[in-house]
């Protein structure tokens, strides 16, 4: 036994077995579960253990579900895409245009001084019908009326998430850029390239790993997200998540839920691996 | 060489805040000239390599490139194509790609790039490696993609910046030889960065000395060696020993001197040198020295001392020896024709030097950090 601890493999073992033992019991212990469940029923609140496809039919063949499901990846999406578009500036001025980098990424991360729950509120405040953008709006005498297309649809949802994941998409792009040569961007110059060439040409393909990296940091999570749709989505900005929300509360189907979550994994994953596959063909396509 | 001028440098200056990076730099170089400019580290010779690049601004002074003002004109559209120290391998390309980088901005069709990337490879001996990663490369082969990459575009001025630093002694040596071929038969004028005076000597066609932003001469590499303008320069070129002297009577080409320790000879006047004194600063080369254990017959001037420290270099000896009433010991380098150490430390030894080889270097200049 002293023997083996004493081996690197040994030791190896012996360092990652407390993670293991806590990532095998919370993660796949309950995976596992969850797998199951999608193959059984329920009739209120006993649990048939049969095993049958049962869920998986309905979960294809219900129009919301489908509805629900494209929505969601649609929201993440979007929300991915304005989040990266956005935090690419900052994160190259970060990296590139300031001197004051670690005050910088400091100011970034303020908003996580704060919960989730209560940024999801305060956007609720700045957009509601009496919220402040329309007070403000109304007392500068632009509009007569309340807008009431601020809140409770998808423009919220999006602009909500798209605020709350900005520094997890601003840091990986950040450390991409930070890394890059400074030589090269001279090298570029040198051989003819002007300041966008030399940034089509090799900034952008040395970042590609980095926008890989909070695309999917920020597309993965949004996909599941309930807090965000539930609080400020009204009806059409509910998501996946909510109706998964509903089988495993009000409607007391937790079979159906454990379906919709997979399900919900599976086209998540599904979508994150062709984005991958496509964005790094695209990146070796740029000479 | 031509007697074309493609590079003028007039009065140019530059300062980073209060410190003079640059100072009066004033230089002509000719076409297909290989020029290095040699230095210490910090002393400038990278900030204006450059400001001939573009890379940097300058404060005052002009530059012209093939007779054009570069004042307004950006580093993407000077004649001029740089080597990076580090030699900046774009990761993300192939070596082939790598190389015709610059050529897909101008207006040569898909073949014709393919035909130059493969033309320049070939001149730097890497043909028919378009398809390896640049990650695969060792350091040689980096270094010659970089070149490639830089003469593919058939610059007005190739600019190396320490391009062989990062090589290994044997692969430093052979690189120097085909750089030096590659540049006679292209044709093309290389300015080069070094602080390295052996790969400066054996490179150039002229070198260009700097010391604290200051350009303090320039010549040809025998020159350099045989006629430094002052002490500085002498001692950045091969090894010296510094002596001093007092002038008893001069003329126009040889002054007669009283040289410490060695006593009175008559040495030639260093046209490189600017400002004489009473008080002179005179050098010796290690090489150019005799030592004996007996009396040697037929030199201008003799010393006697005790070896102090012997090193041995394989292709020559260095003999340490003190003579009374200097301050440093003369240092004596003997070719190893013989395989033989002859003195050790302690041994009594004579010095003999003839006239000629004494270097008239100038007034005796106080130089900070220097012994």
């Amino acid at each position: 036994m002293a023997g083996v601890l004493r081996s690197e493999t040994g030791k190896g073992l012996a360092l990652s077995a407390p993670a293991t033992l806590y990532v095998g019991l919370l993660v796949a212990v309950p995976l596992c579960i969850l797998v199951a469940y999608s193959f059984w029923t329920q009739t209120y609140v006993e649990i048939d253990r049969k095993l049958t496809w049962a869920n998986y039919q309905e979960a294809f063949t219900d129009p919301l579900v489908r509805h629900l499901m494209i929505r969601s990846v649609a929201i993440a999406g979007a929300v991915t895409l304005a989040t990266v578009c956005l935090a690419y500036p900052i994160a190259y001025f970060i990296a590139f245009r300031t001197q004051k980098k670690t005050l910088w990424l400091l100011l970034i991360t303020i908003p996580f001084w704060s919960s989730y729950l209560l940024r999801v509120f305060s956007w609720k405040l700045i957009l509601g019908f009496n919220g402040v953008l329309n007070s403000a709006l109304i007392s500068l005498g632009l509009i007569q009326e309340p807008l009431t297309f601020l809140l409770y649809n998808e423009f919220a949802v999006v602009l909500t998430l798209a605020h709350a994941w900005a520094p997890f998409a601003i840091l990986p792009i950040y450390v991409s850029l930070q890394k890059i040569d400074r030589s090269l961007l001279e090298a570029a110059t040198d051989l003819g390239c002007s300041k966008l060439e030399r940034f089509v040409r090799v900034t952008l393909p040395l970042t590609v790993p980095g926008i890989i990296a909070a695309c999917l940091i920020i597309f993965i999570p949004t996909v599941g997200d309930y807090v965000t749709p539930a609080l400020v989505g009204g009806s059409q900005g509910k998501m996946v998540a909510n109706l998964i929300q509903v089988q495993f509360g009000a409607a007391n189907n937790w079979p159906l839920g454990a379906t919709l979550s997979l399900l919900a994994m599976l086209s998540v994953g599904c979508v994150a691996i062709v984005f991958v596959v496509a964005v790094t063909a695209l990146g070796r396509r740029i000479r | 060489m031509s007697e074309q001028n493609i590079i003028e440098i007039k009065g140019v200056e530059k300062r980073f805040g209060s410190f003079v990076a640059v100072s009066d730099l004033n230089l002509t170089l000719k076409e297909g000239e290989f020029f290095s400019l040699l230095g210490p580290s910090g002393c400038g010779k990278t900030t204006a390599l450059r400001i001939i690049a573009g890379f940097q601004d300058h404060e005052e002074g002009e530059i012209r490139i093939n007779g054009r003002t570069m004042g307004e004109v950006p580093a993407n559209k000077r004649p001029t194509n740089m080597v990076f120290q580090s030699y900046a391998i774009f990761p993300h390309l192939n070596v082939g790609d790598n190389v015709g980088f610059g050529l897909r901005k101008t207006k040569l069709s898909r073949n014709e790039i393919k035909e130059r990337v493969a033309e320049a490879l070939e001149m730097v001996e890497l043909g028919g490696l378009q398809d390896r990663k640049a990650n695969e490369l060792s350091g040689g082969q980096r270094q010659r993609v970089a070149l490639a990459r830089a003469l593919v575009m058939r610059p007005k001025v190739l600019l190396l910046d320490e391009p062989l630093s990062a090589l290994d002694k044997n692969l430093r040596e052979a690189m120097q030889l085909e750089m030096r071929r590659l540049q006679q038969k292209l044709g093309i004028t290389f300015v080069m960065v070094t602080h390295d005076q052996y790969e400066a000597m054996t490179m150039s066609d002229r070198i260009g000395v700097m010391f604290a932003g200051q350009l303090k001469q320039v010549d040809r590499p025998e020159v350099l060696y045989s006629q430094p303008c002052n002490r500085e320069v002498a001692s950045f070129i091969g090894g010296m020993n510094f002596l001093d002297a007092e002038v008893t009577a001069e003329n126009s080409e040889s002054l007669e001197v009283n040289v410490q320790g060695f006593g009175q000879m008559t040495i030639g006047v260093n046209p490189n040198v600017q400002v004489h004194d009473k008080e002179l600063l005179v050098g010796v080369r290690p090489e150019q020295l005799e030592i004996s254990a007996e009396k040697p017959d037929g030199y201008d001037a003799l010393v006697q001392g005790e070896v102090s420290d012997v090193a041995f270099y394989g292709e020559s000896v260095h003999y340490y020896v003190r003579v009374d009433g200097l301050k440093d010991s003369i240092a004596v380098a003997v070719p190893n024709y013989f395989h033989t150490v002859d003195h050790s430390r302690g041994d009594t030894v004579w010095l003999g030097v003839q006239s000629a080889s004494v270097i008239d270097l100038g007034k005796r200049e106080s130089l900070g950090g220097e012994k």
